[in-house]
């Protein structure tokens, strides 16, 4: 791993990019969370009553803020990326320069991180404006860090996914089979208690059931021991997702 | 003179297919080299791996007195790459362009500007600044990727076929920057398929074909030796080729059929056109001998596909 402070550079030069799109991405990035608030927070959460002495909308805010953040680190992974690297052949260049195909990927992956915390955070402000607050200041930062972590696991996830993509089709396989199935198995809609053992145990198989989980804590402050767990599968698996990431679209950059 | 760069069997493999395959030549500070050759000879491969893209399968490759390796950031930072494709950032203006560049050199900002300012001048693109990369012509694009190539002040310039879809006009102008470049000291090295680019800025070059190097030489030279000084190109049937060439035997012409056309590389076309006159033939022409009778002689006149 060929790793320096150029990921940077790499971050800054998505970042002047991004001026030009930021109206439009910020409209996609809100707008489909934002549609399962509405619909299952407002609209089925009319028949839901209460959730653990909470409106159901208490439930489901923590799990649309971690699922947001996936879906936006994601789709900033694979598309985008994908555009960038093996489209416009953008990165051919820029590994010529003293800047390596490590720290240009990683640097994809930063900026993939970055996109999804831009995502949560709107949705948290969206929530906040809906009424429903996280329990303290201090609760606000923590879940701030937490999508740090949740967007640069699914990026990295993504970036695998995309070093082997020979095209666009195939994210399909990634989204529709793998992605879309974690939003529904995660406990981001509801809980997972009422689930045969077998799906529970799938469930547990799930990186963002894990978010979710932490995501739910932190958000009403009832921490306990179990968080631990949770955050290590998240951290054990993004460093092994983040290096086979690198690794692999580093073959694909190099020949 | 200095030797900059230095192969000794150098060899690139993919799997079986061997790019390069075992090639050693050495270029000098200050010159400008050439890789000449068709599709697939191996010519960008071989430049990728002297600044540092493309990892070395087997053999020795020194650039600047250091291994040259994909990992080797002292030698990216002191060359400047003109690549074969346009890769500039189309999300970005052409300062933008730039300024981003820049960065991955670790260039200060205020440096930065300055060069960019010098840079746009010199490849005549001061009043695009602000244009987004898509309203450019092709020839601007290769422009903006030569002044780039130039931001960190390389010490060696390599240019894959910086001059591919260009018109005349564009042309002339790229090679006179690099003219330009070459007499502040900068090495210079080049692929091209165009004989006259080879010809107009290269010191040196060496042809290659199937990874291999076939010749080496000044370009003039490598004309000389290989063809001689005219070519007369003949365009009969092939049934006359008995005829014609009994009634030229006098002259010590090398002759090669090729398609319609017969050609003989001499020393001395005037006297062999006199000679063909009296054949009373109507479809003949002489011409100097130019790098391309070298290229076709060396790599065949059929199609390379």
């Amino acid at each position: 791993m060929n790793l320096s402070y150029r990921i940077y550079y790499v971050f800054l030069r998505n970042l002047v990019s991004y001026k030009r799109f930021v109206i439009p991405t910020f409209l996609v990035s809100l707008i489909e969370p934002l549609f399962y608030l509405i619909t299952f927070g407002i609209g089925m959460g009319a028949y839901m009553g209460y959730f653990g002495g909470k409106p159901y909308l208490y439930f489901l805010v923590p799990g649309v803020l971690v699922s947001s953040v996936m879906l936006s680190s994601t789709f900033e992974c694979l598309y985008g990326t994908f555009v960038k690297i093996v489209h416009e052949k953008l990165y051919d260049s820029l590994i010529a320069t003293p800047v390596s195909a490590e720290d240009a990927v990683a640097g994809d992956i930063a900026w993939g991180t970055f996109r999804g915390l831009v995502s949560g955070t709107l949705m948290m402000i969206v929530a906040i404006i809906m009424g429903i607050f996280p329990v303290s200041l201090l609760s606000v930062l923590l879940l701030l860090l937490l999508m740090v972590f949740v967007g640069i696991l699914f990026a990295s996830l993504a970036m695998i996914v995309t070093s082997v993509s020979p095209s666009f089709d195939f994210f399909n396989y990634y989204t529709e089979l793998i992605i879309t199935p974690m939003l529904f198995f995660s406990g981001v809609f509801f809980p997972l208690d009422k689930f045969p053992a077998w799906m529970k145990t799938l469930s547990e198989f799930m990186p963002l059931t894990h978010a979710v989980k932490i995501s739910r804590a932190v958000f009403s402050g009832a921490h306990n021991p179990r968080l631990i767990w949770n955050f290590l599968v998240i951290l054990v698996l993004e460093t092994v997702a983040f290096y086979v990431g690198i690794k692999s679209m580093k073959k694909r950059l190099i020949k | 003179m200095n030797i900059l760069v230095s192969a000794k069997d150098l060899s690139k493999k993919y799997g079986t297919l061997a790019a390069v395959d075992g090639i050693s030549f050495e270029i000098r500070e200050g010159e400008c080299f050439g890789f000449l050759g068709p599709n697939g000879a191996g010519k960008t491969t071989t430049i990728k791996m002297i600044h540092c893209v493309s990892p070395v399968t087997s053999g020795i490759l020194i650039v600047n007195g250091l291994p040259a390796h994909i990992n080797n950031r002292a030698l990216k930072m002191m060359t400047g790459v003109v690549p074969q494709e346009i890769t500039l950032d189309i999300d970005l203006t052409v300062y933008e362009n730039l300024i981003i560049f820049a960065n991955f050199f670790d260039i200060p900002k205020r440096e930065a500007k300055k060069r960019i300012a010098e840079l746009l001048k010199f490849v005549e693109l001061e009043q695009k600044r602000d244009s987004k990369i898509d309203a450019l012509s092709t020839g601007m694009k290769r422009r903006l990727l030569v002044a780039r190539a130039l931001l960190n002040h390389p010490k060696l310039i390599v240019a894959d076929e910086p001059t591919t879809g260009l018109d005349p006009q564009a042309r002339h102008l790229i090679w006179q920057r690099l003219r330009q470049l070459k007499s502040q000291g900068v090495t210079l090295i080049l692929t091209t398929q165009y004989m006259e680019e080879a010809h107009q800025l290269c010191d040196r070059i060496v042809v290659m074909h199937k990874g291999k190097i076939l010749k080496e030489g000044e370009p003039s030279k490598l004309v000389e030796e290989e063809i001689g000084r005219e070519v007369v190109e003949v365009r009969v049937p092939e049934e006359e080729d008995e005829r014609i060439i009994g009634h030229l035997s006098s002259f010590p012409c090398g002759h090669e059929r090729v398609g319609d056309t017969l050609y003989f590389y001499c020393q001395d076309g005037q006297g062999l056109m006199r000679k063909l006159i009296e054949l009373d033939l109507h479809n003949y022409l002489t011409r100097p001998a130019t790098m391309e009778d070298v290229f076709l002689k060396l790599t065949g006149r059929s199609l390379i596909e």
